[in-house]
């Protein structure tokens, strides 16, 4: 809760005026002086994000910069202050306001995507020419004010301190949109999608925002407050409860220990894994080093891959080699010229055909791996020669180290199975692999042939398919026999339902967004080994997900509730299903 | 003046980092520049305007370039559609 911080509103805020002659000049100097505060504001914000995220030439900022030097925009604007006399403001807001509606009718989504990077322009030149006008650095309340938008951009977001907003409000976006992620990775509530709520909030109208819930209460009356300090104090109390839990052992009431992890994108996040009480890290995704103009070179890979190694060692850390391609371009290494680009050219087999940036990146790997805390997984592994090949690579890396006098420690290579070739040969697999990751949004789309990118299919994509669980038992099995174990590491692990049926399927380890890794031991620490082992039987005997999702609500809801992590789970818990 | 055809063969056509690209080389160019797409010509020093032409994979678009360093232009335009941009995400 807290006072509405609308950011400024093009519809609202802008005065046509026509000038004398003698005012012109001024208000020139007004807008190219506005040009230049926007240019080193975004220039600020550049460095603050590369600071944060560790990634350079990020793309929304150079183009923001480039737009602001466009000779059409500058010249456009310029003239209708010279030439009709306008103030600055209102000749921005008729010049890249005409542009942004241009956008917003162009016959392509990635070019109507731009017409946001143009609002956040216009945005910024506007209040870079109004002194009174919200700059949030000026923002300084104990509270946190509530942000409210029509739409906030990444880059906006990296800019917020700590304690500065309490919540977010926007009209667009949804709960997987990158905003909405980012905020989550802040610890802001948001609530988007809210359609019109920038229009309607006024400035200093007190805002509730119920991020768990979904809703926004404008101006709330006193049983509104008093309803949302008793939800607050249920999340609070929640989170305080499992924080005190946080090193338990994530262990069921008869004594099955299950690993937990989490999964991490930059380097930096390494730190902050273990005060959730994750005892390793289950998945670094090592791609997001080379998402930049120049690929990153061995010493910086190595030192990237040290950094994590070292801050959570001794405990284990799996770093999966370059995944690049499908959804997931990679400057310089893979195109995005391919009909099916996730059945295409990418992860592994860009790695064995271009091997001198796998054997690059293993070095690295080798070379940072000085506490033998490494795990290596191998993305996409579709049969037994890939798996040889990159363990051969690894091999004679290994070997060109110790031959110019790095001592260099033993590490364990696993298979990343997502792929039903690889279930099919799970046996062979098991036998050649030191561990097991199961990745299961490629294992869902591949094993259901579905798409996960194409909204039209979206409800066919079902983690508790039989057909998937079937697949995930018989990795399990497999591992089993040959006393190797298995990671899920997709987002399954953080459903409480999919828990269950992990767990009981006979997973090992978990790994998950860091701050879903509480609320998971909290579960686990709720269930019976027995019990869940013999629902998991079950429902692998059942005919589709609808009646596999329908029995383990009729058997487990009611527990679940119980265990008083509701307001947490929020709609990430929802999303699952 | 050289005219110059050249066929956009990156998936995601002339999106934003690719008419950033064009911008960096046409925007220092002592040439005018002129982008021509089903018959709309716009400014090649502007990337709005680049961008509002949305051209997609698999397209002809025609450069006019008319200035003292026009065959440098076209050249460094015809070596950027020819290594499809560099093909960055996003």
């Amino acid at each position: 809760m807290g006072k509405a911080f609308p950011i400024i509103n093009r519809e609202v805020s802008v005065v046509e005026e026509t000038l004398p002659e003698s005012r012109i000049a001024a208000e020139e100097q007004l807008f190219l002086k506005a040009v230049n505060k926007t240019v080193a504001e975004i220039n600020k914000i550049k460095e603050i994000s590369e600071s944060r995220t560790g990634l350079r030439d990020s793309l929304i900022f150079a183009t923001h910069l480039m737009i602001l030097q466009d000779p059409g925009l500058v010249n456009g604007i310029l003239d209708k202050i010279r030439k009709d006399h306008k103030n600055a403001r209102w000749a921005v807001h008729v010049v890249l306001g005409s542009y942004i509606d241009k956008f917003e009718k162009i016959d392509s989504p990635a070019m109507r995507d731009k017409a946001a990077d143009l609002r956040d322009l216009y945005n910024r030149l506007l209040g870079a020419m109004d002194d009174s006008g919200p700059v949030l650095e000026d923002v300084a309340t104990d509270d946190g004010v509530v942000l409210v938008a029509h739409e906030f951009l990444p880059s906006f977001l990296m800019t917020i301190k700590p304690g500065q907003v309490s919540a977010l409000a926007m009209d667009t976006g949804g709960r997987t949109s990158h905003v909405a992620i980012l905020a989550r990775s802040l610890q802001v509530p948001v609530v988007s999608g809210l359609r019109n709520v920038a229009a309607l909030i006024k400035p200093e109208d007190t805002i509730i925002v119920d991020g768990s819930g979904g809703m926004v209460i404008v101006n709330p009356n006193e049983d509104d407050i008093r309803r949302f300090h008793e939800r607050q104090e249920v999340y609070e109390r929640q989170r305080r409860e499992l924080f005190t839990m946080r090193r338990l052992e994530p262990m069921t009431r008869d004594g099955k220990y299950i690993t937990l992890h989490a999964n991490i994108e930059l380097p930096t996040e390494a730190e902050k894994v273990m005060d959730f009480g994750a005892t390793g890290i289950g998945l670094y995704r090592s791609e997001f080093l080379f998402f930049r103009k120049d690929a990153p070179s061995e010493q910086e890979q190595c030192e990237a891959y040290k950094q994590i190694l070292e801050t959570v060692a001794p405990c284990p850390v799996t770093i999966r080699t370059l995944d690049a391609g499908g959804d997931k371009l990679v400057p310089g290494i893979t195109s995005a010229n391919e009909a099916n680009p996730f059945m295409g050219w990418r992860s592994i087999r860009v790695c064995l055909d271009r091997e001198e940036i796998f054997c690059e990146q293993l070095r690295a790997l080798l070379m940072a791996n000085m506490r033998g805390n490494l795990r290596i997984l191998l993305p996409m592994i579709s049969g037994l020669s890939e798996l040889r090949r990159a363990k051969m690579l690894i091999n004679r890396c290994r070997e060109e180290l110790e031959s110019r006098g790095h001592k260099v420690a033993a590490v364990k290579v696993g298979v990343m199975i997502e792929v039903p070739a690889a279930v099919m040969l799970v046996d062979k697999l098991a036998k050649e692999a030191d561990f097991f990751s199961i990745g299961t949004n490629d294992l869902i789309q591949f094993t259901l042939a579905v798409d996960r990118t194409n909204e039209l299919i979206t409800d066919m994509f079902q983690p508790h398919h039989p057909a998937v669980l079937s697949m995930i038992y018989q990795t399990v099995m497999a591992a089993h026999r040959q006393g190797i174990p298995v990671a899920v590491c997709g987002e399954m692990g953080s459903d409480p339902f999919s828990v269950l049926l992990l767990v009981g399927l006979g997973v090992d380890e978990l790994s998950m967004t860091p701050w879903s890794v509480m609320a998971t031991k909290k579960i686990i620490r709720s269930m019976n080994f027995e019990d869940v082992r013999e629902t998991a039987l079950t429902v692998l005997t059942m005919d589709d997900a609808e009646s596999v999702n329908a029995y383990l609500k009729a058997k487990y809801a009611q527990t679940i509730k119980d265990l008083g992590i509701s307001s947490l789970l929020g709609d990430d818990g929802e999303k699952q299903n | 003046m050289i005219v110059k055809t050249l066929t956009v063969t990156n998936k995601l056509g002339i999106h934003a980092r690719p008419a950033g690209m064009i911008v960096d080389i046409t925007g220092p160019a002592k040439s005018d520049v002129s982008i021509v797409f089903e018959g709309s010509k716009a400014n090649a020093k502007s990337i709005l305007n680049v961008m509002m032409l949305a051209i997609p994979l698999g397209s002809e678009v025609k450069f006019e370039v008319d200035g003292e360093d026009e065959a440098e232009v076209v050249q460094k335009l015809e070596k950027l559609f020819d290594d499809k941009f560099n093909e960055e995400p996003g």
